[in-house]
């Protein structure tokens, strides 16, 4: 095996006295799609903004693609899409403008940028709503307008902060078949979700965070353990849940 | 269900006031300023008596009061959960008791309060007599009651309309005229009282259509009742009565419709589709293009720029047309760039959490300096049209339109200072915006109102500073010809301002390129 698509060694982070993310290593090969799970709070936020270079960590390193992020965040930020977790655009541009504007940025040059925009906006079916406000987007047509925005400079690596958070079926199945289709062309893909039927359908590797350590890293099926995803990852997170015990009256018809 | 909805309005003003710091001030200085204002109305109401026009008067703090009511909940839409009948659509209540009880938690608060305490200054003002006093009591009972119903009449029939995007940027505009109205009570009514201009005869007359409206109603019962003409006076106050009912009635409706309404209003929202502007012209010219979009679309930035030119022209108002004219051009010149440095002083924290794909995307010293030159480029477009027609408009009003040209230069060079102190304020004192409900323009969030201070401070300072040679340029050149000196101040002072952006643009570029993912993690805190 080459050298690996992201490798993360030893990140921290601290936020006053909590360690939020408590030295993590992660190996993600070129061509995997990836997930990242965890329960709230455990460090998947902190931990991807880390990896793209918009949060400053207190100890470690990010190589992606053999690029370091922190000692040359210019050349690393080149080859990286990002989708973060609230899909906070500008909202004052249309959808076609906003992926207009990212290619631009980006350094595409504009006739190029325009053409990608259109054809980004026909596969995410947004087409019809390209010359919407974003302001006036649903929460999927947000997310899958950040995706074209993270994607249209073609990138080889690809993160995601709960790209599926909000988003309704038919949206969730484009977003997933453009994410396997950019995996299949030997890009690479890690995402953070809280949905395991999702990571256990899609990802070929999986890494589990909770209190930000990671507790399981592998192939899917290794870290399964023959098990279902969601029961692996509750036993090794640990249930919190109560059973209701004390809500005697609920679920009865009297009041 | 009145009682419910009183304690409902009493928990959500208890609960803002324990939110934060700032929350507490707000509505400590509120409660203040109620009070204040109540107490204000009452003199003003009360000092009227004997006058020749108290009648016209009071007829017209009565209407001034009613638009008040009606102008201020669009403006709070949101502040008050009261307010929007969407809030409690989905609990199972009849219509009549959830209206009697919107109404008992709109007459609760302290500004309800105010409003009847300030308006009962009619007792001594307008009213005479037994029969005076009772209808006066009846009449500012009435007066409020009308009030209110306006308001909830008014939010309710554009509850949709007011929780759409669309609808709020239609609300954030009536800011612009309410600060015009503001600086010119603040500003040009004290100098014209000065100057005799504004008196108590002033207005002798106003109710001659003022008296039909509700407000007027109202006054005209107190004065009829207060000389004899009962009959007279329980007719007005009837028909007050009768309105505020018919008002009711329409609200009742709106009410029962907007329970089961849902929002259709941002569907509809279209633009052409042409291609972002000067995304040819590398990324200052995209950055550029996408700010420009920014100051038409979003209703903060119109407002802004309003603000710009209401203060450069309320400042100079007072000395214009006086010797002192000079200073007035100056001070305008001075506040115009001043006020645009402080409001783009914190743009990435503006910008908000979008500013991560920027982030993502700008590497380098180089594309970081084609950022902040596309801001430069994009602000300057539209303040230098601004700046040179708001000096020669007023170099004109002063009677002296000559004296514009050189006011322009120091509009130049304030202009320039003003983008570089901006550029790189808003990489040094970087904060959270936040934008408040009733206001279009994001605040500091709390804990950040000494960054924004800081930069305000630096911004009016600083322009005032770089304004210093071109001033004293302008002075010492008076004895030159005109047509050589005036074209050599304006190229000098062009190239002054050019500079000092210049030299903005690469201070802020670099200190960005140090520190950009703390930026965007200030920028992703911004609640917007």
């Amino acid at each position: 095996m080459g050298e690996p698509a992201i490798a993360v060694r030893g990140l921290r982070k601290s936020f006053g006295a909590k360690e939020a993310v408590a030295g993590i290593d992660l190996d993600i090969a070129a061509g995997s799609l990836a997930g990242l799970v965890g329960p709230n709070g455990a460090g998947k936020t902190t931990s991807l903004s880390m990896m793209t270079g918009l949060l400053r960590p207190d100890a470690g390193q990010v190589r992606v693609d053999g690029l370091d992020m922190w000692a040359d965040p210019a050349a690393a930020k080149a080859i990286i899409g990002v989708v973060p977790a609230e899909a906070r655009l500008f909202e004052r541009l249309s959808g076609a403008e906003l992926l207009e504007y990212s290619a631009r940025l980006r350094g595409l040059p504009a006739g190029e940028a325009r053409s990608r925009a259109g054809q980004l906006l026909d596969v995410l079916d947004l087409t019809a709503d390209a010359k919407r406000l974003v302001a006036d987007y649903s929460t999927g047509m947000r997310k899958k307008a950040a995706l074209g925005c993270a994607l249209i400079h073609n990138p080889s690596v690809l993160f995601l902060d709960e790209p599926l958070e909000g988003v309704d079926p038919v949206s969730a199945d484009v977003i997933r078949r453009l994410l396997t289709h950019f995996v299949g062309s030997g890009s690479t893909v890690l995402f953070s979700s809280h949905v395991m039927e999702l990571v256990e359908q899609v990802c070929d590797h999986v890494s589990i965070i909770d209190k930000g350590q990671i507790v399981a890293t592998g192939p899917t099926d290794q870290v399964r353990g023959g098990k279902t995803l969601q029961q692996a990852f509750i036993d090794l997170v640990g249930s919190k849940a109560g059973d209701g015990e004390g809500l005697s009256w609920l679920g009865s018809s009297s009041s | 269900m009145a009682r419910l909805l009183v304690q409902l309005k009493l928990r959500l003003l208890t609960n803002a006031l324990r939110s934060s710091r700032a929350a507490k001030v707000g509505f400590v200085v509120s409660t203040i300023f109620a009070a204040l204002v109540a107490i204000g109305t009452f003199v003003v109401l009360a000092a009227l008596r004997g006058q020749s026009a108290s009648v016209d008067q009071t007829a017209a703090v009565f209407t001034v009061f009613a638009f008040g009511w009606l102008i201020l909940p669009l403006l709070v839409f949101g502040l008050d959960g009261t307010l929007d009948p969407a809030t409690l659509a989905m609990y199972p209540l009849r219509t009549r008791p959830l209206a009697i009880g919107l109404l008992a938690a709109s007459a609760t608060g302290a500004w309800p309060l105010a409003n009847l305490l300030g308006l009962l200054g009619v007792l001594v003002g307008l009213a005479r007599g037994g029969l005076g006093m009772v209808v006066a009591l009846l009449a500012v009972l009435l007066q409020v009651l009308f009030c209110i119903t306006l308001a909830r009449f008014v939010t309710t029939g554009l509850a949709g309309l007011l929780r759409s995007r669309r609808g709020k940027d239609l609300a954030a505009f009536l800011v612009i005229p309410i600060f015009a109205l503001y600086e010119a009570f603040a500003q040009v009514v004290p100098r014209m009282a000065a100057e005799g201009k504004i008196t108590a005869a002033t207005f002798a007359g106003i109710d001659k259509w003022l008296r039909w409206l509700p407000p007027g109603l109202a006054a005209h019962a107190i004065q009829d009742a207060s000389t004899g003409r009962a009959g007279t006076a329980l007719l007005l106050l009837g028909l007050l009565a009768a309105v505020i009912v018919v008002l009711g009635g329409l609200w009742f409706r709106s009410l029962g419709r907007a329970l089961v309404t849902v929002d259709t209003s941002t569907q509809s929202s279209a633009l052409r589709g042409a291609p972002l502007p000067f995304a040819r012209a590398g990324i200052r010219g995209t950055v550029a293009g996408r700010y420009l979009i920014y100051q038409r679309r979003e209703p903060g930035s119109i407002v802004r720029w309003c603000i710009i030119a209401v203060v450069m022209l309320a400042s100079s108002v007072s000395t214009i047309r006086t010797p002192a004219y000079h200073v007035a051009l100056i001070l305008s010149a001075i506040l115009g760039a001043g006020m645009l440095s402080t409001f783009h002083a914190n743009s990435i924290g503006i910008t908000g959490p979008g500013f991560g794909l920027e982030a993502t995307a700008l590497t380098g010293l180089r594309s970081l300096r084609g950022y902040f030159t596309g801001h430069n480029f994009a602000l300057a477009s539209i303040a230098v049209p601004l700046l040179v027609a708001v000096s020669f408009g007023l170099a004109a009003f002063a009677g002296h339109p000559a004296d514009g040209f050189w006011v322009v230069a120091v509009d130049f060079g304030g202009l320039g200072a003003g983008l570089a102190i901006s550029s790189v304020c808003t990489v040094t004192l970087a904060y959270p915006a936040e934008k408040r409900v009733g206001s279009p323009i994001p605040g500091a969030a709390s804990g950040a109102g000494g960054q924004a201070f800081a930069a305000a401070i630096c911004s009016i300072a600083g322009v005032a500073l770089a304004t210093v040679p071109v001033i004293l340029a302008a002075q010492f050149t008076h004895s030159v010809a005109a047509a050589v000196r005036l074209p050599v101040l304006l190229l000098c002072a062009a190239g002054y301002g050019i500079a000092l952006a210049w030299m903005g643009t690469r201070i802020a570029a670099r200190t960005a390129d140090q520190r950009l993912p703390e930026l965007y993690q200030i920028a992703a805190r911004s609640k917007l």
